[in-house]
């Protein structure tokens, strides 16, 4: 069993055998990137995002009036001066939703990201250790996951104060069971599978066989699962701070603009509400068609 | 069967029991005590001495702990920090206004979704089936006060159909009161139209591929009956689920929906709560939806036993 019985030869065919799965797995991933990428839906939702992060990062470039300082007339209807209107403050309602793409494409992919970065080891133990600890961790994962995560935020934030790291880390936890669960089923599918087993015959740690010979495999979920989170994270986000739970008034942020401003639908001045909700839709929407994608070419396997 | 509830209704408790630890670590995991943080940094020392020591926060975690526990299970959240008065009697009526939206929302979307599913499936990869798909895509991934703003922007202001404001006035017959819920109901039924549709539609495809709605087509049944007793039956239990997991979370959309209609529900409530600190009401919410989430996904599990015999026989070994 030890490494010094082991002949020369016998570590050249490893090593072919181990060549031969990496370029076939390479292969197989080229492929479906391949599929995914011809997608109408997936071209579709990256020229949103895309259009999205161009504001995100100039949007001095983009917007014709400072977000927050400019002030005009109060309440414009939307014109060629003003394209999107003024708002109750007679700041451009324009600048103001190129300027808010900012705070959420920060916000939403990185607790997007952490969470499912958590959920990932998490499951992983779960699935692979299973036995009492995963009992327990299934447990806590159900009872996580029987309360909506926009509740849970708030209540979160409410208690520990609302700053940008705080969303991210709230969001991120909340995400993590969510995760989890699904990187456990499919852990579990893969853990009694041969080449599991004789990773464990060669006395490989069990750190070694989850990340380097079980992840591999199950990369197909978890991309899966990453993309349908960015999307939950921009909901989740925007949602919170449409309740107050983000950045303060006269900050551009969507969520932010449609709170401040949803009053005066009713006086008609539907446009300073309409459209960073748009924008939040559009943003929303696109990764979704993303998610979309991704998931009819690689949820199959 | 009896086994079966039983089996279901221990693991409830036993979840009930987590939830409420979460909400309980959300709220204390934080240091500083929570006098200072409702009444401000202004107040007096001994004023943020004296309402600790009223509300019991200044004592050891493990006892707070255990009390906030003997109250989960009796249903007694405590007093509210802004009125003084008994959390429930504040929770429970506007629960129960959260609820009449949350029934009428409901009661629009079951049928249409379920309805426009089974239609996507019987014309999969056609012009239909794609422009439901992406209907139920958009639609369910828009937040629901994105949702519940465009509406309120296009019809109650635009349109003039349906009132601005969602309070329904004392006293207002059952039509009357229609009239003033039509509009938030419908910016949740867009929101979980998505959802059921695409999980009918999925459902569906599959028993219409199955061996058994094979045979039962070669051996000459009726189309209809085809679809009744053999497509459908199976097809449905992954939906009643989601329907289930759907009015837990409904709780979580209510709050934007709310918010925008100015309707003075559960989210109202929960919002006004949040603005105050008012720890215990917001406490109380969250677990109240908790154990909604989780009898409505009792009920799902019922139906689909009784529906389904082997799930039952499986489950109440």
């Amino acid at each position: 069993m030890s490494d010094v019985t082991k002949s020369q030869g016998e570590d050249e065919v490893i090593t072919l055998a181990v060549a031969a799965g990496v370029s076939e797995r390479r292969q197989a991933r080229k492929e479906s990137w391949r599929q995914i990428r011809r997608r109408p839906s997936f071209i579709i939702g990256v020229v949103i995002v895309t259009i999205w992060v161009l504001c995100a990062l100039f949007p001095d470039a983009i917007a014709p009036f400072d977000p927050l300082n400019y002030r005009a007339e109060l309440n414009q209807p939307p014109s060629g001066d003003h394209f999107f209107g003024t708002d109750k403050g007679g700041r451009d309602v324009f600048s103001r939703v190129i300027a808010g793409a900012r705070d959420v494409l920060k916000i939403a992919p990185l607790a997007a990201l952490l969470g499912v970065f958590g959920g990932v080891i998490l499951g992983m133990l779960m699935g692979y250790l299973r036995g009492r600890f995963d009992t327990i961790a299934s447990r806590i994962v159900e009872a996580f996951i029987s309360l909506p995560v926009v509740l849970l935020g708030l209540l979160a934030i409410t208690t520990l104060g609302n700053s940008n790291w705080v969303v991210i880390g709230v969001v991120a936890t909340l995400f993590t069971p969510i995760v989890a669960r699904t990187v456990r089923s499919a852990v579990l599918a893969e853990r009694d599978l041969d080449y599991v087993t004789s990773a464990r015959l060669r006395g490989e740690s069990g750190a070694f066989i989850m990340f380097r010979e079980i992840l591999p495999n199950v990369m197909g979920p978890i991309i899966v699962e990453l993309t349908i989170r960015v999307g939950y994270a921009v909901f989740t986000v925007a949602t919170l701070s449409f309740l107050g739970a983000g950045p303060p008034p006269p900050s551009p942020d969507w969520g932010a603009q449609v709170s401040d401003n949803y009053n005066s639908i009713v006086a008609g001045f539907w446009w300073s509400t309409f459209f960073p909700a748009a924008a939040i839709a559009s943003l929303v929407v696109a990764v979704n068609l993303i998610a979309d994608a991704v998931q009819s070419v690689l949820g199959d396997s | 069967m009896r086994r079966f509830v039983l089996k279901r209704i221990g693991s409830i408790a036993i979840t009930l029991w987590l939830l409420a630890t979460i909400v309980f670590v959300f709220v204390n995991v934080l240091p500083g005590d929570i006098g200072r943080k409702v009444l401000g940094p202004t107040a007096q020392p001994a004023d943020v001495a004296a309402f600790n020591a009223r509300l019991g926060t200044d004592r050891p975690l493990i006892e707070q702990y255990v009390t906030s526990m003997r109250r989960v299970f009796t249903l007694d959240f405590g007093e509210s920090f802004q009125t003084g008065g008994p959390v429930t009697d504040l929770v429970l009526p506007a629960l129960g206004r959260s609820a009449k939206l949350a029934i009428l929302a409901f009661v629009i979307t079951i049928p249409i979704s379920i309805a426009a599913g089974i239609y996507a499936a019987r014309r999969q990869d056609r012009l239909a089936d794609r422009v439901t798909v992406n209907i139920g895509l958009a639609s369910t991934s828009v937040p629901e006060f994105v949702t519940a703003s465009v509406l309120l922007a296009v019809f109650a202001v635009q349109l003039q159909l349906g009132k601005v404001y969602a309070n329904v006035p004392e006293g207002t017959s059952f039509l009357g009161q229609l009239d003033y819920l039509l509009l938030p109901a419908l910016a949740m039924v867009v929101s979980y139209f998505g959802y059921i549709a695409r999980m009918t539609r999925a459902g569906v495809i599959g028993a219409l591929h199955a061996d058994y709605t094979r045979t039962a087509t070669m051996k000459g049944m009726d189309p209809g009956q085809v679809m009744r007793r053999h497509v459908l039956r199976n097809a449905l239990a992954p939906t009643i689920t989601v329907i289930s997991v759907q009015i837990g979370y409904l709780f979580g959309g209510i709050v934007g929906v709310e918010k925008v209609f100015n309707y003075p529900g559960l989210g109202t409530m929960m919002l006004n709560a949040v603005g105050k600190k008012d720890i215990p009401v917001l406490q109380a919410s969250v677990l109240i939806v908790g154990i909604i989430y989780m009898l409505s996904t009792l009920l799902a599990d019922l139906v689909i036993a009784y529906l389904n015999p082997r799930v039952r026989l499986e489950a109440g070994r």
